[in-house]
């Protein structure tokens, strides 16, 4: 295969000669100012390890109690899935499936494709799923809305504190950890590199 | 503006996943090195567009006017809108909270269906504008999308957490569907325009 020594931007096709930026640096387009490529340091190492840290705090982030509440002596705690399960006993199937897809599965999904990946990449095991498992992680990125899910415990909490008192449990803690890794998760991984990488592990196999 | 030259007038396609440049051609339209499909820019991307954003405009209605949720405290019920949500907040003294909300949950859907309507009337007409501008304002959009999403999370903690019987409790109402499926469609609206479109027909 040839290699061709352009590229193009995604946003607004103008063809462009390839840049390699050094770590730290940035590449934009410059008719539209995309961000085109932006390396960072040991990629791959850090996105492994960063996976195997949330796919741990993912678990009691899920099971323990986010925010507990108490009301003239009746207390009620709350976890990541206590509101999926009401919204599907009040027959809000619709909202329901959204909430438990983008606060539960998706940021799931996510960590698991990014494990899967960085591992076979450090490892240098190529596999034939490679391409498959960047490509669906691509599509997933944006519909994990944990930070999103954060400003909601924030906001509800702030609503209640006038009528309640809160208590916050350690699911919280581990949420918030998550959030913290999910987002360092999503700047540490270089697609272009990982891509790159996919493209040679392919190429030794063939 | 206009740019010099694009991929496609040069007969190369961008893979939409990967970002592998491949030369146009009859044989194959799947990517070499992802398996995706290729695509000079995105099929029917204003129909699809405009489908899901007139959806969007369709449900923007019944989201505002009916109830997003029931409280009901010692037995005495009272349903919220999202903007008597929003005038609760400001009663009670919690301004940055209530703009916070203002912002995600009403401001934030109307300004993305808006600029979207915006965005499809430019390609369609093959107006003359800034293209870099237009872009820009592409970005922000699908930037915020997710963030209206926060009235939903925020039911589903109040739903889960005040369900005390007698005492107190929080029911969703119908709204939520009907705002929970508006930011959904604004998501696949901003998801399914392909900006490169607006460069096209820069002359």
């Amino acid at each position: 295969m040839r290699k061709i020594h352009f590229d193009a931007c995604p946003e607004c096709d103008a063809l462009l000669n390839l840049a390699s930026p050094a770590i730290g640096e940035k590449a934009h387009c410059p008719c539209c100012g995309y961000l085109l490529q932006r390396p960072r340091k040991q990629s791959i190492e850090r996105t492994f390890a960063l996976s195997i840290a949330g796919f741990i705090l993912i678990i009691p982030a899920n099971l323990m109690p986010l925010v507990g509440i108490k009301i003239l002596g009746n207390s009620n705690d709350g976890t990541l899935w206590s509101g999926v399960i009401m919204l599907v006993q009040e027959n809000m199937w619709a909202v329901a499936i959204l909430v438990f897809l983008s606060s539960i599965l998706f940021p799931l999904l996510n960590i698991i494709l990014s494990l899967l990946i960085s591992a076979h990449l450090y490892f240098n095991r190529p596999n034939h799923y490679l391409a498959l498992w960047m490509r669906c992680l691509q599509h997933l990125e944006e519909w994990a809305m944990l930070e999103v899910y954060m400003l909601g415990i924030i906001v509800a909490c702030v609503k209640l504190s006038s009528i309640a008192d809160l208590k916050f449990g350690f699911g919280l803690y581990a949420f918030i950890a998550l959030l913290i890794i999910s987002v360092m998760l999503a700047s540490s991984l270089d697609r272009y590199l990982f891509w790159q990488r996919i493209g040679q592990a392919r190429n030794e196999q063939s | 503006m206009k740019i010099k030259a694009t991929a496609l007038a040069q007969g190369l396609i961008r893979c939409h996943d990967c970002g592998l440049l491949t030369k146009i051609s009859n044989s194959s339209d799947i990517c070499s090195l992802c398996g995706g499909r290729l695509h000079a820019r995105m099929p029917h991307s204003l129909q699809r567009t405009a489908a899901f954003l007139l959806s969007g405009y369709a449900l923007y209605v019944p989201a505002n006017i009916f109830p997003i949720m029931t409280v009901t405290q010692l037995g005495k019920g009272e349903p919220h809108t999202i903007i008597g949500g929003i005038i609760a907040l400001i009663e009670s003294d919690m301004i940055p909270i209530a703009m916070l909300v203002l912002v995600a949950s009403i401001l934030v859907p109307l300004l993305k269906l808006v600029g979207i309507t915006l965005l499809l009337l430019c390609v369609h007409y093959h107006w003359q504008v800034n293209a870099r501008l237009l872009t820009l304002m592409y970005r922000v959009i699908a930037f915020v999308g997710r963030w209206s999403m926060l009235d939903i999370f925020m039911i589903s903690i109040l739903v889960a957490l005040v369900d005390l019987g007698g005492v107190a409790q929080i029911i969703a109402g119908s709204a939520a569907t009907a705002f929970a499926s508006v930011v959904l469609l604004t998501m696949l609206a901003a998801k399914n325009f392909d900006p490169r479109l607006l460069w096209d027909y820069q002359r």
